[in-house]
């Protein structure tokens, strides 16, 4: 593979397509990450000026920390009790909204309004209904005989909370992809499908399941991205508590760089979190892909 | 006689009743947050306090708007608010469609690698960049901006990719025949494939506005004046000191929440169609 | 809420980074006249201000200056209202790295030794040397507070102190005295047991006392205690080097806390204040612990009398023991020129007349910084309508005064709050004895102190 006259050509011009954005990119992204990596390897004072070389030290500190553990746990509870629940949950929406009826779409609406609602607005609600005392979830749930826990101060039930609250959040994005996803499956496939006796469950496991996979795969790789940077439910429910139960990752690293003022420990752990990203994207694309159904 | 004639208005089916009633429910319990924001907003404080939670203001009042607005220029904010989502959209829409049609129409090498960096972006935590990013919007004197507000997000690489996917729908033949009659590649972006993606490029748009308004950490750290600040500063500020009121601080979240809403409904549609012509098959 | 102080703390690296380094704090000669301007500055005809007040304490800021900017016409003072006390103190740290800080900023309690260590502003003392100010009309609790080896920082502007509310409804149906609230550790465990009420089904729907878990509660509870809760006389007479509430007086506040939550007679509404504010009014606990500033609030919100009294104490009741005023200050910055701050102090000089002083506690709630205020008109009626106000006031004038009242400052006291509400909370969910959890809240605290002070000589 020489580089020839036609290749250096066909690359300039394709630079000059992508020059705005990536000028932003180096500008915006990448240059303040290698910022944070170069950090990363120093001691810094309080107000952040670099004091002394500490090599590695940072990161055999944080490897070493039992904080630090018990976050990647918060941090893989989190995934798990958030992204699977609502994709399953902004599925089965979705199927259901994709039903031709009259008005249909005040129901799309009102199911992905979500989409509309920010972090903070949508974390300032759900405190509300998490309230021990005025709270109308756990009054709601008394009513058909449920005793309610008190969801924030519990350390299982705070990362419960929390989990609520994001598939909430993102529950409106899940059923308009979703949603997308399946009105471009061919009507033909369903009536085929109609023909050869399959219904219900059997149905949506083999036709639109397989059909939507793509979408679904989608969805798998952003929300779990989203979720592994969600920083804003956690500070407004539970700022990291009880007992450290919600602190993740993204907000450890929060906790240390604004409140303790260790910011090169900070960036450490920035660090991490971002070859985590990394690893757990590449996993899926390894791994999940594969089964993905492209048309 | 039944059945004989086709009637204008098809007879309801049992199987539509049932549709109805189970979207009905499950559409009130999805957006039943926001429902009781909306109560809430209208309730004085005294009622909100009461046990067991009351669900429907028995008193409705607009005292906790008035509050609102007595408390924060909230119409200020939301005016800045839809200018520096404007601009990013508009930002995002220029970048993204000429980088979505370099990693779509044009061949070169480096590509796949090109494409993953973009890419990788997403996977950045922001904790990682915001710091650093405050000092370059500082040293370029754009603190209480819009261009310190806009600027640092005009790149996408979520928009890149969604654009990418819609434009490889595009008939490659047409690439061809554009290129027999010796039209340039700008042009034929230009003229073909903007044209012709514009369900893609509402997505992008619609989802560039959304997440553009609703940001929190960037506005309150780079501005200073009451007047340059965005809604998500405005209703973060109503969370008084000492005290939870309830009641303005939901009147607050719903007057902030009002635009985008707007937004959704206005664009649903658009929005569907755009990622279903493309951005989610691979 | 006092407890986002992490929210933006961000821009001190920021600041740094833009080369702003810290300078010491002012000397310790005894007449400080030298740092403030000359006496002749003519003052500035425009200064701005920056506080955190909203609503209606907003509305009372504003209507002094007001009267100020109508009362002469040298001086006009412009406020602007920058957030909650966490973003104003982040503001202030961004506008000091780019020059463009306001010459009166409004600082909570907690942010004293940050502000200090800054080295960015000229200490109230000295003005006061300077002009020979009297000062000892004032509240001394209050002033005390402010003061670094026995130099004025700032002014004191708006006090409160944490005191017991309780719902006189509820002490009737218990067969309670409601004019008798509980006082020592003992009675309030007593009450609240007699307080707590449950329905058929077994569920609790009353408590008898429901703090939340709030690391300012715990200091109070420190200095009822007459305990210290950092080193170097609360930080006081020299910089902290650790933090001293592992002993025996922090071990009896968390067994005395803990057995209520496990007798099933506190509450516990988490680490959210409000929550603790919204159970109260709603009914749902009987007793509770808040800064006398949320007091109106309930007055006004609970459909039940609300009564006050002083904030809980040990059995043995420690004559050394007393209450730490909250509330913030006002901080004239040294960045301005002269004449802005020479501006800002004849502001402060008119705000801390008894006049306005009144009219801020008929305005608000907090209570006078001078004591002549009392005698005001606008005070006097005041008191008619809400005596429960005069619970704060007269606690905070019968507390001795010494370091274990005067409260400690600490460069790292946010993370200091935050790390005792996690201990508290380890306590209360039984995951630690209160002993293991103070110590290891201490060592943590110890290891920060430590490096704070190593990177901030």
């Amino acid at each position: 593979m020489r580089w020839t006259a036609r290749d250096g050509r066909s690359l300039a011009v394709a630079l000059a397509y992508l020059a705005p954005s990536f000028l932003l990119f180096v500008a915006f992204v990448f240059v303040p990450l290698g910022r944070t990596i170069y950090l990363s390897f120093f001691f810094t004072r309080q107000n952040g000026a670099i004091s002394t070389f500490a090599g590695l030290d940072q990161y055999t500190e944080l490897l070493a920390s039992p904080i630090f553990h018990s976050g990647l746990v918060a941090t893989g509870l989190f995934v798990l009790y958030t992204v699977p629940a609502g994709l399953l949950l902004g599925l089965v929406l979705a199927v259901l909204l994709n039903q031709r009826l009259r008005g249909i779409n005040v129901f799309r609406t009102m199911m992905s309004s979500t989409i509309a609602i920010s972090a903070s607005v949508g974390s300032i609600i759900w405190l509300l209904l998490f309230n021990p005392s005025l709270g109308l979830l756990n009054f709601v749930l008394s009513l058909i005989g449920i005793i309610g826990p008190q969801w924030l101060i519990q350390p299982n039930t705070a990362i419960i909370a929390v989990a609520i609250t994001t598939i909430w959040l993102t529950l409106g994005t899940n059923i308009i992809v979703l949603l997308a996803g399946l009105q471009g499956v061919p009507e033909e496939i369903y009536e085929a499908a109609h023909l050869d006796g399959a219904h219900g469950a059997r149905l949506f496991t083999r036709i639109t399941v397989p059909m939507v996979s793509p979408s679904l795969f989608f969805l798998l790789v952003v929300d779990t991205i989203g979720v592994l940077q969600a920083f804003t439910q956690i500070h407004l429910l539970t700022r990291g508590g009880p007992v450290d139960a919600t602190r993740a990752l993204v907000y450890s690293i929060y906790l240390d760089a604004f409140q303790n003022f260790q910011f090169g420990y900070a960036s450490a752990q920035a660090v991490v979190l971002f070859v985590l990203v990394l690893a757990l994207t590449v996993i899926q694309f390894q791994v999940v892909e594969r089964r993905v159904h492209y048309q | 006689m039944s059945g004989a004639i086709a009637p204008r208005r098809r007879p309801v089916r049992p199987r539509q009743v049932v549709a109805y009633v189970v979207l009905t429910g499950v559409a009130l319990l999805v957006a039943f947050p926001l429902l009781l924001a909306l109560s809430y907003s209208l309730m004085p404080e005294r009622d909100i306090v009461q046990f067991p939670p009351p669900i429907l203001p028995a008193n409705p009042t607009l005292a906790n708007y008035e509050t609102v607005l007595n408390t924060i220029p909230i119409g200020r904010y939301l005016l800045n608010s839809f200018v520096v989502s404007s601009a990013v959209v508009i930002g995002q829409l220029v970048t993204a469609s000429l980088a979505a049609y370099a990693f779509s129409f044009l061949v070169f090498r480096g590509r796949s690698l090109l494409f993953f960096l973009f890419l990788s972006t997403l996977m950045i935590p922001w904790e990682a960049t915001i710091i650093p990013n405050y000092l370059t919007v500082r040293q370029l004197g754009w603190i209480d901006t819009y261009q310190g507000l806009a600027v640092p997000f005009m790149a996408t690489a979520f928009g890149t990719f969604l654009l990418r996917q819609g434009f490889m729908q595009i008939p490659r033949e047409l690439w061809d025949a554009a290129r027999i009659d010796g039209a340039s590649s700008f042009r034929f972006l230009r003229s073909m494939v903007i044209p012709l993606s514009r369900p893609a490029l509402a997505t992008v748009g619609i989802y560039g506005f959304l997440s553009t308004y609703n940001q929190y950490f960037w506005p309150l750290l780079v501005t200073n004046q009451t007047l340059m600040r965005t809604t998500q500063v405005g209703v973060a500020q109503l969370r008084f000191e000492e005290s939870a009121r309830w009641g303005v601080i939901m009147a607050g979240v719903i007057m902030v929440a009002i635009p985008t809403l707007a937004l959704l409904i206005a664009g649903q549609r658009q929005l569907i169609r755009g990622l279903t012509a493309g951005a989610v098959k691979g | 809420m006092r407890r986002f102080a992490a929210l933006a703390l961000i821009i001190s690296f920021v600041a740094a980074a833009c080369g702003g380094a810290p300078a010491g704090g002012g000397g310790t000669s005894s007449d400080q006249s030298g740092l403030a301007p000359g006496k002749d500055v003519k003052p500035a005809a425009k200064i701005v201000w920056w506080h955190a007040m909203s609503g209606v304490n907003g509305d009372a800021l504003n209507k002094i200056v007001n009267n100020f900017n109508a009362s002469q016409t040298a001086i006009k003072v412009e406020t602007v209202f920058q957030g909650t006390y966490d973003d104003l103190l982040s503001k202030l740290n961004t506008a000091l790295a780019s020059n463009s800080a306001p010459a009166l900023a409004q600082v909570y309690d907690i942010g004293q030794a940050y502000m200090r260590a800054s080295g960015e502003i000229t200490p109230m003392q000295a003005f006061i040397d300077r002009d020979k100010f009297d000062t000892t009309d004032f509240e001394p609790a209050v002033i005390n507070y402010y003061k670094y080896q026995d130099k004025l920082q700032s002014m004191p502007w708006n006090a409160s102190s944490s005191i017991l509310l309780y719902n006189k409804d509820a002490f009737k149906a218990a067969n309670l005295d409601p004019e008798k609230p509980p006082l020592t550790f003992s009675e309030v465990t007593d009450y609240a047991k007699k307080l707590t009420k449950k329905d058929a089904s077994g569920q609790t729907v009353q408590y008898g006392f429901g703090p939340s878990i709030y690391g300012w509660l715990f200091e109070q509870l420190m200095a009822t205690s007459g305990a210290l809760y950092c080193d170097q006389g609360n930080g006081r007479d020299n910089r902290a080097t650790k933090v001293v509430y592992n002993g025996a007086e922090g071990k009896a506040i968390l067994d005395w806390w803990k057995a209520g939550v496990d007798g099933g007679y506190f509450y516990n509404p988490g680490i959210d204040n409000a929550g603790a504010t919204n159970a109260f009014n709603a009914g749902k606990s009987a007793m509770y612990i808040e800064s006398s500033a949320s007091l109106r609030g309930s007055i006004n919100n609970a459909k039940f009398q609300v009564g006050t009294g002083i904030y809980p104490r040990p059995d043995s009741k420690p004559a050394t023991g007393g209450n730490i005023i909250g509330g913030a200050s006002l901080y004239i910055l040294k960045s301005r020129p002269a004449e802005e701050q020479q501006a800002a102090w004849e502001f402060i000089k008119y705000a801390m007349t008894p006049a306005v002083q009144a009219q801020w506690q008929s305005d608000t709630g907090y209570y006078p910084i001078v004591k002549k205020a009392y005698d005001e008109g606008p005070s006097k009626d005041w008191s008619t309508k809400y005596p429960q106000f005069l619970t704060a006031t007269n606690q905070i004038r019968n507390s001795p005064q010494n370091r274990a009242t005067n409260g400690c400052v600490l460069g790292v006291m946010p993370q200091a709050r935050a790390r005792t509400q996690k201990m508290i909370e380890s306590v209360l969910l039984g995951q630690a004895t209160s002993q293991a959890a103070l110590d290891a809240a201490a060592a943590d605290m110890n290891d920060q102190i430590d490096k704070y002070n190593k990177a901030n000589k």
